[in-house]
């Protein structure tokens, strides 16, 4: 009788009796040597956690490098990792387009553009930034569905790498997701955003580490890139090696989305909305010693957001080419036993990598899954202190007070994300559900905080029931679509569009309808006297001037080069 | 007292530490080679992968070794 409670243990993290590839002892001493230091750096940084400040901002201390870095690696989960190069086996080399047109511009226009608003008004999040240009209502809004969907990022996250692990790697799913995620709770927990900041550089390194080994020795058995598209082409059609020439038509390409849905659904609303409001990346930007720092760091990050298809879009095209067998949609793997999509990154580090090299590379995917986590969890932790506990539970707490409520929150956000891993079990794709997401809370914020920043005649009315409206629409076109599938040529404007392309153009429609609101409830209401506008809104006040002692420091000169040479890619591979 | 550990000290050591690990696996299997070896085993990824990694781990670990603080 009393063995019981130690069967179920042990039933309940038993690794499954088939796998892939098998682990050997240097492989686990790779994995467990990254485990110790990652510990170790959340017990050393404890003591620089003190207070609000250095718990939540990381003490506004980070260069321009390593929040570059951190700004790049937090959204480097593992839904970045394996889900794209998964959608790049599916949709070809298209799915690079989110790496680049849905990433580099945003990063850039938040460098130039927006990060002196945030950073001059010293706000402590994005809705921080709305209570002070909108007032309670809107920061309530946003701070709620921020923290919401944070929750069920992390949650999503985690059950996609558990369950590639216990695929490739016959890794039990409840051992995946517990070990995992109590690491990352113990060191955010312990060191808060340094912590997490000082983990995701070294995670960001250990990812190009790891990976980097697939590409290089994929071309090499593949025969060059030129070799690779002539057999991608001959196997698939000449469609899933072109960037933008199959996009005139919805039916022209795998993906079946539109060059209208990729310019201003991908790149105008969710990209932008993504990069310059979505807390999870900001927070990183926010914790830079300068104003310098704050505006170099998202074009840091750019340039190796732009580098990051070779390690994770290449592979997938690769597999096209020289895995021997053929991957299927996650529904149809879990019913016949083939292998996913999702799990093209770990069967091709299995197809080159031997003992060492696969512990490492399999580090390096544990590394992207606690990127992403801890990016999640401390985002969250820092929303629910600051815009929601802090600015309506109880306002008047020590600083001490709040400090331990950021801890405690790092524990329960993990929990929650635990609880979503479990719940997202059935989600028959995990990519599409994830994109689906960000339209409905990140493309009416951007519409709300973009207009607030440059038009000072937009009002806390305008602002409150735009992001409603705009919330609302996002919902209701998804719901549409989801019990009417015919309705898909109203909202995506093609009966040939898919899930992807639905996304993209629900979140220009809810952008649309958020903008429209805003200026219409705007013009009707009392705006707020220019006065109480300072550093919030552009042309109210002038911005502190930056004295650069060289041109080449210029933020604007590095991203301008990054910009040329975004351009330079794109026709390379039109 | 020493200056606070720079996180490319931590980025350093792991590295090195990985290096060494791994070239010496990738040694060991010029003489003892693997029963099931991966594509293109016969490039000896290890060891040269791990090589690098040692190079730029030992250097990295050097340069910002933390400091005496005067």
């Amino acid at each position: 009788m009393q063995l019981q409670p130690f069967v179920a243990f042990s039933t309940y993290f038993a690794a499954p009796v088939h796998s892939l590839a098998h682990l050997n002892a240097i492989d686990i001493a790779v994995i467990a040597i990254y485990f110790a230091i990652v510990i170790f750096i959340g017990f050393y940084l404890k003591g620089s956690a003190n207070t609000s400040e250095e718990f939540f901002m990381a003490g506004r201390e980070m260069t321009a490098w390593i929040a570059g870095l951190s700004f790049v690696s937090a959204n480097l989960g593992s839904l970045e990792l394996m889900g794209w190069a998964g959608s790049a086996y599916q949709y070809g080399i298209l799915a690079t387009h989110w790496y680049w047109i849905g990433a580099i511009p945003a990063m850039l226009f938040l460098g130039i553009i927006m990060m002196p608003f945030y950073y001059i008004s010293k706000v402590n999040s994005v809705p921080g930034y709305l209570h002070l240009r909108y007032g309670d209502g809107a920061r309530a809004l946003s701070a709620v569905s921020f923290a919401f969907m944070t929750v069920l990022m992390s949650g999503i996250n985690m059950y996609s790498m558990a369950l590639v692990m216990k695929v490739v790697l016959g890794w039990n799913l409840n051992f995946s997701i517990w070990v995992s995620s109590i690491t990352v709770a113990l060191y955010v927990g312990l060191g808060g955003l340094r912590s997490a900041i000082y983990n995701e550089v070294l995670q960001f390194l250990l990812i190009w580490l790891g990976a980097l080994l697939v590409p290089i020795l994929g071309l090499i058995d593949a025969g060059g890139w030129t070799n690779l598209k002539h057999q991608i082409g001959a196997r698939l059609g000449s469609e899933y090696v072109h960037l933008w020439s199959t996009t005139g038509h919805f039916s022209e390409n795998p993906m079946g989305i539109h060059w209208t849905g990729l310019v201003f659904g991908l790149a105008l609303v969710i990209s932008c909305g993504y990069w310059t409001t979505d807390f999870l990346v900001v927070q990183r930007v926010l914790s830079a010693n300068n104003l310098r720092s704050a505006r170099m760091a998202p074009i840091i990050g750019a340039a190796f957001k732009m580098a990051v298809p070779f390690i994770v879009i290449l592979p997938g095209l690769l597999a096209l080419a020289v895995l021997p067998y053929h991957l299927v949609g996650e529904s149809q793997a879990v019913a016949t036993g083939q292998h996913s999509y999702n799990e093209v990154l770990p069967l091709m580090l299995v197809r080159y990598c031997g003992p060492g090299l696969l512990g490492l590379g399999v580090t390096a995917l544990i590394a992207g899954f606690m990127s992403g986590m801890a990016g999640n969890v401390s985002a969250f932790s820092t929303v629910w202190t600051y815009d929601i506990y802090g600015a309506f539970l109880n306002k008047k707490a020590t600083d001490q007070h709040y400090v331990a409520m950021g801890r405690w929150c790092t524990f329960i956000g993990v929990l929650i994300s635990v609880g979503t891993a479990y719940l997202v079990q059935h989600a028959a794709s995990i990519m599409d559900y994830v994109q689906g997401l960000f339209s409905f809370f990140i493309a009416p914020l951007f519409g709300t905080v973009i207009l607030g920043m440059l038009w000072k005649r937009t009002t806390k009315a305008g602002g409150f029931w735009g992001l409603l409206a705009g919330t609302c629409t996002a919902i209701g076109l998804f719901l549409w679509v989801h019990f009417d599938p015919s309705a898909l040529r109203y909202v995506a404007l093609s009966a040939s569009a898919k899930t992807l392309a639905e996304d993209m153009y629900r979140a220009l429609w809810s952008w649309l309808v958020c903008v429209i609101v805003t200026v219409v409830v705007s013009y009707a209401t009392k705006p707020k006297p220019v006065s109480e506008l300072e550093g919030l809104v552009y042309g109210v006040v002038p911005l502190p001037v930056e004295h650069d002692d060289h041109w080449y420091q210029k933020p604007i000169v590095w991203a301008g080069m990054i910009a040329v040479l975004f351009v330079i890619l794109n026709i390379i591979f039109w | 007292m020493r200056e606070e550990i720079s996180i490319w000290f931590f980025a350093g050591v792991l590295f090195l530490i990985y290096g060494v690990i791994i070239t010496s696996q990738g040694l060991w299997e010029l003489s003892h080679p693997l029963v099931n070896p991966p594509v293109l085993y016969y490039l000896h990824a290890p060891i040269w992968w791990g090589a690098m990694m040692t190079v730029a781990g030992l250097s990295y670990t050097i340069r910002f070794w933390p400091r005496r603080i005067r």
